[in-house]
Order: C-alpha cells, then structure tokens, then sequence
C-alpha cells in the first residue's frame, strides 16, 4: 500500500493531511489517524451497487436486485473498518457499522427477520419499553402526511420483565448488538427499567426517550427542560454500567443546553432526533384524525431539522452523537455524517423499504472505498464550521 | 408461507366499475401459498413524495398461472398512482401478509357478505370455498346499481344476492338486513366492508344462537379447555369471521400502528388479523 501524500477529495473541496479538521470534530477522536488510504481498486458503480433493472420509474420499483462484487472486489471492501464505538468512555459499544434502525420501526428486530438479515445491521434500537405493561393510545394511530408520517403508538409494549424474558435469549444469541430504548413518567421509573435491564445478557445498550411526560413534575417532558434531562440521565448512569445513550427531543427552542448537561450527566452517546409533534384532521373535517389528537412527525420532511440539530449539538458536545430523521438514502448518511454524526438511525424508510438499512451499510463501504478511504471518520464533522463563534455556529437564529 | 418481497410484474389492468380497478400481476410466490384473507403491501411511486406502503387484499391467487389480482377503488394519491401503471412495470410487493380466514372442515354452508371494497376481501375465499365443493352464498351491498360487483367476476357455483341502499338493483337497503334469510343455513359467515357493517354482523351473530336454538359449532360441554381467543382453533370455531381495515406503517408486527381495540386490548391488523373472530373485537355498540 503507498501511503505517500493523504488527499481526499469531498465533493470540489480538498482536505490534505495537514487539515486540522480533527479539531472541528469533537465527536470523533481518531480522525487523523483514520485518514490511510487502501489501495484503489475499481469498483464498477461504486458508492451505487444496486442496479435498476432500468425501463420507466415504475419498473424500477421493483424489488432491487444487487450486483455482486468479484473476489478482489469484495477483499477490498472487506478492509474496510466500518465500525464505530458508541460508548469509547463507558467500556465500549461496539457497532460493526454505523447504520442503526429506530426505536419503534422495527420492533424487537424479530418481525422483519424473513426480509431482513439483522445480523448485518449495525445495532437494532428496540421499541419503546417501560417499566409496566402499556396498552398504548386508541386508534388510529398512524397517517401519511406529505414527505413523512405521523404517529402515536403511545409507547404500547408489554413492560420491561416481559420484554427481558421474552427478547433476553434470543438477543444473547444475535451478533447484532441489541440497545434498548426506555420511557417513563418519572425518575423513579427510569431507573427501575435501567436496574432491570443492566446485566442482562442481549442487551448492548440503553436509549432514553425523554420525551415523555414527566408526570411528577406537572406532566412537563424531560426533553424540553434542561435541569430534568439532567437528573434523569444522572439517575439512570448511576444505576447501570450499561452504555448510555440519550434521545433528544427537536421540540425546543434551543437543544444545546439540554444537549451539554447529558453529556456533562454522564451520558455516553446523544442521538438525535425524536419526532416533531404534530396534527392530521380526519376526511370530514370534524376532529382530529389521529384517536390521540397529537402525533409524532417523522420521514423525510424531518431531515432538515434533524440536521440542524445534530449541527448544533455537534459544536457543543464532544461524545459520539447519532443522527436520526428521515435518512432514505446514501446521501442523508453522509450529510449527517457532514454535520457531525459518527452513526446514523433509519426509521420510517424501512416501512417502504425493509432492505434499506442493511444496503446502505454495503453503499458506504462502497463509497469509503471510492474515496481511498480505510473507514468513515474522515467523513465526520466535514460540514461543521470551520472556527467556533462563525455565524453558522451559533445556531438556530435564522431570520425569516 | 413466509413473507418476501416480490417483484411482481403487472400483465393486465381493467376498470370494472367507475373508479374501480381488477389488476393482475405474474408473482408466483404469492400465487402459490397465499391464502384467502391475506394481503400485499404495496410500495407506489416514491418519486411523488409518498413514504408509505398501501395494503390489499389479496383478491384472487392462482397457482396454476402464477397470478395474482388485487381490486382495488381509486381514493387518493396511492391508488390513482397505481392505475398509472402499465402492462410490463414492476411492482414492490411485500407479502403474502396477516392470518387468513378459518373454515371449519365441517362446514359446508359458507355466507360470505361484503360491502363495496369488501368484496375484494372475501373474493379469494369463494374460489377456495368452491373448489373445496361448499356451498356458497355471497351477500354484497353497494350504494346503488353502478357500484354493483359483477357476477360474471364470481365464481358460476356461487349463489349472489345483491343489496343497494337506493334500491336501483337487488335488495332495497343494507346488505345486513339480508342475513336473517341465511343464518339458519349457513354453518359459517365471513364478511369484509366497512366498519358499521361489521359491527352490525357482529350483533347479529352473538344474536343467532339463541334465535335458532342451534349447537353452536365446536366442543361438546364439558370437553375440555376451551381454545384460546384469537388461535387458530377459536376461530375456525367462531361462526363470524370479519377482516378489518386500519392505517398500516410496517404491515409486519413491528410499529404497532395498525391497531384495533380487542376485548383483550389491541390487536395489530397486520398481524393478529386482518381476519378475527368477531368475539375478540370490542365493538363500538356491543
Ligand atoms: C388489510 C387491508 C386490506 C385492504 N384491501 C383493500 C382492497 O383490497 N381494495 C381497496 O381498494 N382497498 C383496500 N384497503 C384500503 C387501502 O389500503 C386504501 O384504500 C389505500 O391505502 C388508499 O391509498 P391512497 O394513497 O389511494 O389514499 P390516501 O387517502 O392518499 O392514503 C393516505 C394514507 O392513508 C391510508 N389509508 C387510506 N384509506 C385507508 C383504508 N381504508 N384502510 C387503511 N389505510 C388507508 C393509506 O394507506 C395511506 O397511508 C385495504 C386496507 C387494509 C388495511
Ligand atoms: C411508528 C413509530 C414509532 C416510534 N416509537 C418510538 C419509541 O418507542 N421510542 C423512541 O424513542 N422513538 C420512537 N419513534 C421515533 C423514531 O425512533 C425516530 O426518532 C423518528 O421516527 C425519526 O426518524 P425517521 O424519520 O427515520 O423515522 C417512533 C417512530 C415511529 C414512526
Ligand atoms: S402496520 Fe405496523 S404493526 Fe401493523
């Protein structure tokens, strides 16, 4: 392999070894030492592997069909390291590759099994569990809306014992790491689900949802509030060893406080973002639409704002932070990857396209490797401003 | 069968009724395996903005020739997208999907009722009715004489009594108010339409044993526990079968949006249905 002179073209821009980029990314620590290049082999439609079967767009929607790489092909892009550490901190949480499913798109990881191979995905977030038994909101529950969906399950699922006795084997036998999301209605709740949860062999991780409500505190969700995200994830990190991660809520004015005290509470990780709310009127024009009034946004009309997000809280954290919203496609990878992202989560892509996930975790082997790259730091933080108090580093103060 | 996703090529489209559509697609994996009751989930043109997947019945399947037909009424952007299609594109299906409908091996008198669309939801199981030599009878209630399903798209075995609420065809009024004429009769009943419909179906059969003083079907007294709600046994026990509709995400178990309010909580559609006993829904009026 000639390591010689390190340029890597991103897009008409050109970073040399001598960037100081590693110093715009605080969520990566091996920036530097990631940039080798691999020897370049050609890669017939490299960064695209899939081929349409061509015709009209309609004919193209059916089911894709892969082309496979030859042998040399195939070594090339097996050297290439993928992996990325959720919780370098805390004991590790290892993902094989950073292309994570969304915690309740894709169940317990069993539902999808004869579509899907889990194994190749890089971590299956669970749906949401709490601490007893939910029955969930009245239907309906879900719509379409333009560009995404809206939803409010209302965190339905049996509780975190069924969940542990039911899953618990079945994930202890999985390559896949297993993370599991957890809700509640107060501090005391959370940490009974993470005491429950920690030690359990099958289970990776633990993602909070804190956009709940908080029910001892006024029915006021964590999420929005600065100090009870705090304390709730300082409770939940004192209660487990397990890696931790914290799911913010974009419905605030400003997330970076809420966003620094996670990181300064203990978290391992931040992933961002949940849904938006939001509303549907039924046909008739006589009520909501959806049985719970209120639902959550997700999709691709969330994609902007789960970058601005993962934008902001990039330039005040220096954890790994996780992208989520609206990610269809290669490119939605790379731009939260752009904006500061180490791994990214698909959600609502899955129910049109169930493969999406584990392909796009083979597109962006195939695009490290287009791009003479030994793994996918370098493609980390490349958005984010070039020096702090830029004006796009302050945030969301845009001006309509 | 397991689920796939198939690419299943479209070979013939026809309108059969104002706004209404029969299409007819090569898919030798669903053809061969699915059941009646059972349904597709079907990715349209995601270049219009539309993240979701639309779920249909499946409406015929044949083995032999490897097709399958959905039927299906334009409503919005999803179906008209679909009657866009041509003879020769390819379609994303995911499926064959949910539990089907569950015939008693004893029965021999099979009622099937439909309301509009619902039609497509029973279709199938008139072909597997006959073909398993029972006899059938298919009650179908449409708004007036244009809607009407055509017989000659029904299998010559079945006997087709038509109800329409404005009287210009057939019965004049609700195609439950036909029932009565057949419960005696029938040994089993399934029905697919809208809501109401099966809520009506519903009274109607928790009703009939004590109108007909009839055995009900199934275990003697005293043989034992009974089966329990919603497994298989139960419903190929339970004299009314409905197949139910709601919003689907995943169409696979896995979001939980598709959910209808049992009397033992909610049931995903997708999953435990779209086909249930009628005794496991708590319906609005019960
Ligand atoms: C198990 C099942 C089987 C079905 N079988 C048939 C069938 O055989 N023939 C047929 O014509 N229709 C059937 N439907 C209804 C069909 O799915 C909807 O008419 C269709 O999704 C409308 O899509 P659209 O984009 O044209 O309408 P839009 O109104 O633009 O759809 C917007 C959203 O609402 C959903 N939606 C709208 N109406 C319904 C509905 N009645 N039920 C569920 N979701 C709905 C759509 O899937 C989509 O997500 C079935 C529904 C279910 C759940
Ligand atoms: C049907 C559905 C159920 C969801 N349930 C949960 C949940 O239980 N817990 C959670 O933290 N997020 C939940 N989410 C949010 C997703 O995990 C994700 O944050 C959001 O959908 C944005 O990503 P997307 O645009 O890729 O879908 C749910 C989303 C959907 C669509
Ligand atoms: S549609 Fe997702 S659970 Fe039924």
């Amino acid at each position: 392999m000639k390591a010689k002179r390190t340029v890597i073209t991103f897009g008409d821009m050109r970073v040399g070894k001598d960037s100081d980029r590693s110093k715009r990314t605080p969520t990566v620590r091996k920036v530097k030492s990631a940039i080798v290049p691999v020897d370049r082999i050609k890669v017939p439609g490299a960064g695209r592997p899939r081929v349409e079967t061509g015709g009209s767009a309609v004919a193209d929607l059916g089911a894709p069909t892969a082309v496979r790489p030859t042998l040399a092909e195939q070594a090339a892009l097996d050297k290439i390291d993928l992996s990325v550490d959720l919780a370098p901190e805390h004991g590790g949480l290892m993902l094989a590759n950073p292309i994570m499913v969304a915690s309740g798109t894709f169940g317990y990881g069993v539902e999808y099994d004869e579509v899907v191979d889990v194994q190749r995905l890089g971590a299956i977030c669970c749906k949401g569990t709490t601490l007893r038994p939910r029955a969930g909101n009245p239907p309906p529950r879900v719509t379409e809306t333009p560009g995404g969906m809206l939803n409010s399950i209302g965190l339905q699922n049996p509780g975190v014992d069924a969940v542990i006795e039911k899953y618990g084997p079945l994930w202890q036998g999985w390559k896949v790491p297993v993370i599991v999301n957890i809700a509640g209605e107060s501090i005391e709740d959370y940490v009974e689900v993470a005491r429950r949860l920690d030690g359990v062999p099958g289970v990776a991780g633990i993602e909070l949802n804190i956009s709940c409500p908080n029910v001892g505190k006024g029915g006021l969700q964590f999420a929005i509030d600065r100090d009870a995200a705090r304390a709730v994830t300082a409770a939940v990190r004192r209660a487990t060893d397990l890696p931790l991660l914290v799911k913010l809520s974009p419905n605030v004015a400003d997330v970076r406080p809420i966003a620094k005290a996670i990181e300064e509470a203990g978290a391992d990780a931040i992933t961002a973002i949940n849904t938006l709310s939001g509303l549907a009127v039924s046909a008739d024009r006589t009520r909501a639409f959806l049985g719970n009034t209120y639902g959550g946004l997700s999709g691709p009309a969330i994609k902007p704002v789960a970058l601005r997000v993962v934008y902001e809280v990039a330039q005040v954290v220096s954890i790994p932070i996780v992208g989520i919203g609206g990610v269809t496609s290669l490119a939605d990878v790379l731009d939260f990857m752009a904006c500061g992202a180490v791994a990214v989560q698909v959600g609502t892509a899955i129910f049109a396209d169930p493969e999406l996930p584990v392909r796009l975790g083979d597109e962006l082997r195939a695009e490290c490797l287009a791009r003479g790259l030994s793994s996918c730091a370098p493609l980390v933080g490349t958005a984010l401003p070039k020096r702090a108090g830029a004006p796009s580093a302050k945030g969301a103060e845009y001006r309509p | 069968m397991t689920m796939r996703l198939v690419s299943a090529e479209l070979v013939e489209s026809r309108q059969i009724l104002p706004g209404q559509w029969i299409q007819s697609f090569a898919a030798p994996e669903l053809a061969t395996g699915s059941r009646a009751g059972q349904f597709v989930h079907v990715r349209t043109g995601d270049y219009s903005g539309l993240v979701l997947r639309r779920p249909f019945s499946i409406n015929t399947a044949d083995p032999a020739t490897g097709i399958v037909t959905l039927h299906f009424r334009t409503v919005g952007r999803g179906t008209e997208w679909l009657t866009r299609t041509r003879e020769g594109d390819r379609l994303d299906m995911l499926g064959p999907l949910g539990r089907p409908f569950e015939v008693d091996p004893r029965s021999h008198h099979l009622l099937l009722i439909a309301g509009g669309l619902g039609m497509a939801g029973i279709r199938m199981l008139a072909d597997e009715a006959v073909r398993d030599g029972r006899q059938v009878v298919v009650l179908f209630g449409a708004q007036s004489a244009s809607n009407v399903y055509p017989s000659s798209l029904l299998p010559d075995e079945v006997e087709y009594v038509v109800a329409t609420d404005d009287g210009s065809l057939g019965h004049h009024g609700f195609v439950t108010e036909l029932v009565a004429e057949y419960e005696a009769w029938a040994d089993q009943a399934f029905a697919c339409g809208p809501h109401p419909m099966l809520a009506r179906l519903a009274q109607l059969a928790a009703g009939r044993r004590a109108r007909l003083g009839v055995a009900k079907l199934g275990r003697k007294r005293g043989g034992g526990k009974a089966d329990p709600l919603g497994s298989t046994a139960a419903r190929r026990k339970s004299f009314l079968q409905v197949s139910m509709e709601q919003t689907m995400g995943c169409a696979v178990g896995a979001c939980l949006g598709c959910t209808v309010i049992g009397v033992d909580g909610p049931l995903r559609v997708c999953r435990e249905g779209p086909v249930f006993a009628a005794e496991e829904i708590a319906w609005p009026n019960a």
